[in-house]
């Protein structure tokens, strides 16, 4: 590999990585508050991409201006998912019946896109497509450096909202210790709830910087969850700076290996360190102190 | 301890009950093997058989996938990973080792449940979320590598299965044969499933279900068990899936490792009952039957994956025990349940939390 490949699959990796990392956030999120592992993410993810898509189609305006829309509607669908699904779940097998749950979320929402928009494989074309920054030999697409800047700034909003507010404080609590939280009058329903919505929100914005850059169909999701999954177990369930960690360095991981290996082996890396992770520490590599008991 | 759940059916010599309870699930059984015995000569023509072959297939899947997700309580959604190995095997073993295709069926399970052991040894160490994140990861990797390996699994253009009766066999003889021999094959899913049920690991197993921590301070060896539980699944599954190969002829890596074929295993167990002996095959006809009614009537549109989707969120939140139990809870109920009954952790805690308000 010569050193300009090498530099420009690193950069590469690093952009596809910090949207891993916006998306596992999320995923974390929903495992930090309330134990449950949300199959629906990616699925979600795509609906997003297809409202911006569908968005750009009829109006003719950028779709990144679909994120007016979607952001608050993913905020309150993920909220009410969360209160009026979710919730109605017995605790003793929370996490097991969620993932089913979840998947059938899901499984509907691919069947609705598939039903309203059909199979066929959509883009969309904007005066920007096309066009790249070389910086150092290293070229860039645009859609790419702006699918980056979207998720670097989601997930800086993200880490003070976690840090800043009060309302962190009190998802943080729930997270660490949902009893204590309550004892300390905390509503954790509602902070679960929200903290849901919030989750889902990301899931908003990392599907329009998809939509900017990727041909969309409705069984994409299936390609995202697994790395997305592989993420949050490697970063270890529940650690959100794990999972951030865990998404650039698979991300740059699965950049490189695609000039020797070719695209679907390159993937194969996600799979490779999720099985790694689990043979010598269940509890993932990076923080991950929840993982243990899930 | 040992055969502390023994006592799960209403079996002891309690009232009049057990006698009559007796007759009606023997009788039950024996309507049961008429209903499959007589119905390749029953069905119409050779469309309605094959439905009844793949009903039984989903029924086997189903039985296999509930010896793991039933008694541990540890819900795979990739399960698919299993009968599309069991599938290829054995295609692969007849295609490139020239085996005989009744000997690369049982090879290749055997094979597909030593592929089980380090998946098992990887994602049962942490609790139920990474387990079923590694098993939706193993379909999802299994499809990419079978689509692209051309040189040896044929990669997405699929691969011819040879027939294992000769060319002078006819299609619908073809149906009647298989029919009878996936119906041999849930025979013996659920007898393993039965017998299990009755031994001490099946005692183990379910303890693992209600509370897992609790089960291992008494000294139940829960890694070996729920390993031993997952491979006994992988090995039927594989059956399973080698079966079908065999009859259907050709495998697609798309079908054949396809998360949706896991999540109908799922849904059908559950909805039957996942802790019952037939739960999972009545699953299967009812939900096998709707799935292929559902590809005849739309299967151009993505509608299925929505009913699929709607049925299996509302089985989860309305019925997560199963049509089975919630039937058999309505009953003892009427009758004021006079026997010993299987009590899970969460009714346990129920009752207690409504005896102390």
């Amino acid at each position: 590999m010569t050193g300009a490949l090498f530099a420009q699959s690193l950069v590469l990796g690093v952009l596809l990585g910090g949207l891993y990392a916006l998306l596992a956030a999320g995923l974390t999120l929903y495992f930090g508050v309330m134990r449950v592992v949300m199959i629906a993410h990616s699925a979600f993810l795509i609906l997003a991409a297809y409202l911006a898509w569908y968005f750009h189609e009829r109006t003719g305006v950028d779709p990144l201006l679909s994120l007016v829309v979607t952001v608050p509607l993913f905020f309150v669908v993920g909220y009410g998912m969360q209160r009026f699904l979710v919730s109605r779940l017995r605790p003793i097998t929370l996490t097991t019946m969620s993932v089913l749950l979840t998947f059938a979320v899901a499984l509907t929402i691919e069947g609705l896109l598939g039903f309203i928009w059909t199979g066929t494989q959509r883009r969309v074309q904007l005066g920007y497509s096309g066009t790249s920054i070389e910086v150092a030999g290293v070229s860039v697409a645009v859609v790419k450096l702006i699918a980056f800047g979207l998720a670097a700034l989601s997930l800086a909003a993200l880490y003070l909202i976690l840090r800043r507010t009060s309302f962190g404080r009190a998802l943080r609590a729930t997270t660490q210790h949902p009893e204590a939280a309550r004892l300390i009058g905390i509503d954790t329903d509602r902070v679960a709830g929200l903290g849901f919505g919030l989750g889902l929100a990301t899931a908003a914005i990392g599907g329009t910087a998809l939509a900017l850059d990727y041909t969309i169909y409705p069984s994409l999701h299936w390609h995202w969850i697994g790395p997305l999954m592989a993420i949050i177990v490697v970063g270890g369930l529940g650690s959100i700076p794990g999972a951030a960690i865990a998404a650039l360095l698979l991300g740059v991981a699965a950049s490189l290996l695609q000039v020797p290996l070719g695209t679907t082996w390159a993937q194969t890396v996600f799979y490779l360190a999720l099985f790694v992770t689990l043979m010598i520490r269940p509890q993932g590599f990076f923080g991950g102190r929840l993982a243990q008991r899930f | 301890m040992p055969n502390a759940s023994s006592g799960t059916r209403p079996s002891g010599p309690t009232a009049a009950g057990p006698t009559t309870a007796r007759v009606v699930r023997i009788g039950g059984l024996l309507a049961l093997a008429a209903v499959v015995l007589l119905f390749p000569s029953l069905a119409p023509d050779p469309f309605i058989l094959s439905v009844g072959v793949v009903i039984l297939s989903y029924a086997v899947l189903a039985t296999s996938w509930n010896l793991v997700g039933g008694f541990t309580g540890y819900i795979s959604l990739g399960h698919a990973a299993y009968s599309g190995l069991g599938g290829y095997a054995t295609a692969l073993l007849i295609l490139r080792s020239g085996l005989n295709p009744w000997l690369a069926l049982l090879v290749g399970a055997l094979i597909v449940a030593l592929i089980a052991i380090p998946v098992g040894i990887a994602s049962l160490r942490v609790r139920g979320a990474s387990f079923v994140i590694v098993s939706i990861a193993l379909v999802l990797i299994l499809q990419l590598t079978f689509q692209s390996w051309h040189t040896f699994t044929g990669g997405s253009g699929g691969l011819r299965v040879p027939r294992p009766f000769g060319a002078d066999v006819l299609r619908p003889e073809q149906h009647e044969r298989f029919f009878y021999l996936h119906a041999v094959l849930l025979a013996l899913a659920l007898l393993t499933w039965w017998l299990i049920e009755r031994s001490r690991l099946g005692a183990g197993l379910k303890a693992i279900r209600e509370d897992e921590d609790k089960a291992q301070a008494l000294g139940v060896p829960t890694f070996a068990y729920k390993l031993t539980a997952l491979v006994t699944s992988a090995f039927f599954t594989a059956l399973g899936g080698g079966l079908y190969a065999l009859w259907f002829g050709y495998l697609d890596p798309i079908f054949q490792f396809s998360i949706l074929v896991g999540t109908y295993m799922v849904l059908m167990s559950l909805l039957g009952g996942v802790r019952s002996l037939f739960g999972p095959l009545l699953g299967a006809v009812v939900v096998g039957y709707a799935v292929e009614v559902f590809k005849s009537q739309y299967g151009d549109t993505q509608f299925h994956l929505v009913a699929t989707g709607v049925l299996l969120g509302l089985v989860v939140l309305f019925m997560p025990d199963g049509v089975i139990p919630a039937i058999t809870s309505f009953l003892n109920r009427r009758r004021r349940a006079a026997s010993i009954r299987e009590v899970s952790a969460e009714e346990l805690a129920r009752q207690r939390e409504e005896a102390t308000r």
